[in-house]
């Protein structure tokens, strides 16, 4: 290990001669698309509701087993694993092809020690998804660039990025204020507003966005304005001039919308270890269609995938038959049969008495003076590192 | 996929460290007796800020980072001992920004923890004490508890 890391080390100072060569566009887009968990170029990227992202694995590994989970950066609460943002992935294929290259290898080697793998993007995928496009509204504009999806993945990452790269499939037009949903699609956050309906859902794939109001995706609309300003501040202009002419009815929803979900944040994370039942959590198990992780409630486990990672449902996207693939590179059909499963719930892990051990553990620590008593008797000082509990 | 992200991170953290980090600090992972480097625990200094009772001394620290890292924050130990009210006895230090369910969050990076226990040093919390005898002198006795900052200030001078 010490070898790799002195050869990392020497590589890292010898290629950070060539990047400051390398011009401007690789350096401020490299750190404008820094994953903030593992501090390297943002691989497979997920864009949470607050607007921050991080690479695939960055955000699962980092997810909560049995409770709602925090954004690595500004901690708000999120209880969906979302879905991979393909336009930022083939993006930054385009920006950084030798480091996203060099990423797919780090993470595939990783996938494979581990036995479980994140949604692979192959050519086909891509047309697939475009034929989803089609179905629905399609643009002349996403029918232009069909072709282009089915070429060598050279040819892609040869061509620069250009306005076509960024569009929002609601106004077809270039993106502003670009808001990610649960599901990884793209849209400007106005058109987003304009959509009616609770929950939002997805124009392109059908999917229900669960959760909060996407906020702006912080890097990706920051890249858009520093790359094409002019474009962005035109957009810029349209949108205004939209918001002007409409009725003053409900001037900002947007507003609105996100102070009602902070208030619902604030209630929902104080109680929600003291009032939730929570016997009903499946720990570590997700929902392969909308993402929710941990399933709560009913959780249904596909009989037929064989995958170690396995399938699952929540009682909510079993009842209405998702189609989708598996959010970890599973081999899922329609046709698989499913079976409820609780061998993952709470109650029964605790039956087993791996979790039991540690509670009477907790128990003792209440009522034993450890070695760092604090004078004002904060038993919940936990300075042996593992647990430190909150006051 | 255990395992993959701390050291991964940590070598970025390094990296980072070493292209830019605040004036009189240090911070590198530990070498082992056979010349190997264990990303997982380094050795740092942190100097007590400049026109406060801990300038002139440079503290030192150890930052333990599990295999969660960076999900779950590192533990920072100064020595054994070390004199100041949010400190256990063990040395470990109590800060918010450390404490996984309050002030964590995996994109605090190593030079904000060594900047935020730098902090600390001049602005202990009260409402969070840790040891008996800095907090008892923190809040009885100021006269006393400069003078042992500052006494302690002296132990730890500058290595170079």
């Amino acid at each position: 290990m010490a070898d790799r890391e002195t050869a990392k080390f020497s590589a890292s100072s010898s290629s950070s001669a060539e990047e400051e060569a390398g011009g401007t566009l690789s350096n401020e887009s490299s750190s404008l698309f820094q994953c903030c968990v593992c501090l390297d170029l943002l691989y497979k990227p997920i864009v949470l509701a607050c607007g921050h992202s991080s690479c695939f694995w960055c955000v699962h590994k980092a997810m909560h087993q049995w409770r709602e989970s925090h954004c690595a950066i500004c901690r708000r609460p999120y209880k969906h694993f979302p879905s991979i943002c393909q336009l930022l992935h083939l993006l930054l294929l385009k920006l950084e092809p030798a480091d996203y290259k060099r990423r797919e290898m780090e993470v595939l080697e990783e996938e494979k020690n581990a036995g479980v793998y994140s949604p692979q993007f192959v050519d086909s995928d891509v047309g697939k998804l475009h034929t989803v496009n089609d179905n629905g509204t399609s643009t002349a504009n996403i029918k232009d660039r069909r072709p282009e999806d089915f070429e060598h993945l050279e040819n892609i990452i040869k061509r620069k990025v250009s306005v076509d790269d960024v569009m929002c499939s609601l106004c077809e037009r270039m993106l502003y204020q670009p808001a990610v949903l649960n599901c990884g699609h793209v849209y400007c956050q106005s058109c987003l507003s304009d959509l009616s309906g609770e929950p939002l859902q997805c124009h392109v794939c059908q999917s229900l966005h669960p959760g909060d109001f996407p906020n702006v995706c912080l890097n990706l609309g920051h890249f858009l304005e520093e790359v094409f300003p002019r474009e962005y501040a035109m957009r810029r202009e349209e949108v205004q001039l939209k918001k002007a002419q409409r009725p003053t009815a409900n001037p900002s929803p947007n507003s609105v919308q996100a102070q009602k979900a902070t208030e619902k944040i604030g209630l929902r994370d104080m109680y929600f270890c003291l009032s939730e039942d929570m016997s009903d959590v499946h720990v570590g198990v997700g929902c392969d269609s909308c993402g929710v992780y941990p399933i709560i409630g009913k959780r249904y486990k596909c009989k037929d995938c064989t995958e170690a990672i396995g399938f699952d449902l929540c009682e909510a996207c079993y009842n209405t038959s998702s189609k989708l693939p598996g959010r970890f590179n599973q081999q899922h059909t329609p046709d698989h049969k499913f079976e409820l499963d609780d061998s993952q719930l709470l109650r029964n892990i605790l039956m087993r008495s791996a979790l039991q051990l540690d509670i009477s553990e907790q128990g003792h620590q209440l009522v034993s003076v450890p070695e760092d008593d604090d004078p004002h008797d904060y038993e919940n000082h936990d300075d042996e590192g593992n647990g430190y509990e909150e006051k | 996929m255990s395992g993959g992200i701390a050291r991964g991170r940590l070598t970025e953290e390094r990296k980072a460290w070493r292209k830019n980090h605040p004036h009189g600090f240090v911070a590198r992972p530990e070498t082992l007796p056979d010349g190997s480097v264990n990303l997982m625990t380094w050795h740092c200094t942190i100097p007590g800020k400049q026109g406060t009772d801990w300038e002139g001394g440079f503290f030192p620290l150890t930052i333990h980072f599990s295999e969660d890292y960076p999900s779950k924050p590192p533990k920072c130990k100064f020595p054994q001992g070390f004199f100041h009210p949010n400190v256990y006895p063990s040395g470990t230090v109590c800060l918010s920004i450390l404490n996984e369910d309050n002030g964590w969050r995996p994109a605090i990076t190593v030079k904000q923890i060594l900047v935020g226990i730098q902090d600390l040093l001049d602005q202990p919390n009260p409402a969070d004490p840790a040891q008996t005898d800095g907090y008892h002198l923190f809040i009885q006795d100021p006269a006393e508890y400069k003078r042992r900052v500052r006494q302690q200030a002296k132990q730890y001078p500058p290595l170079v």
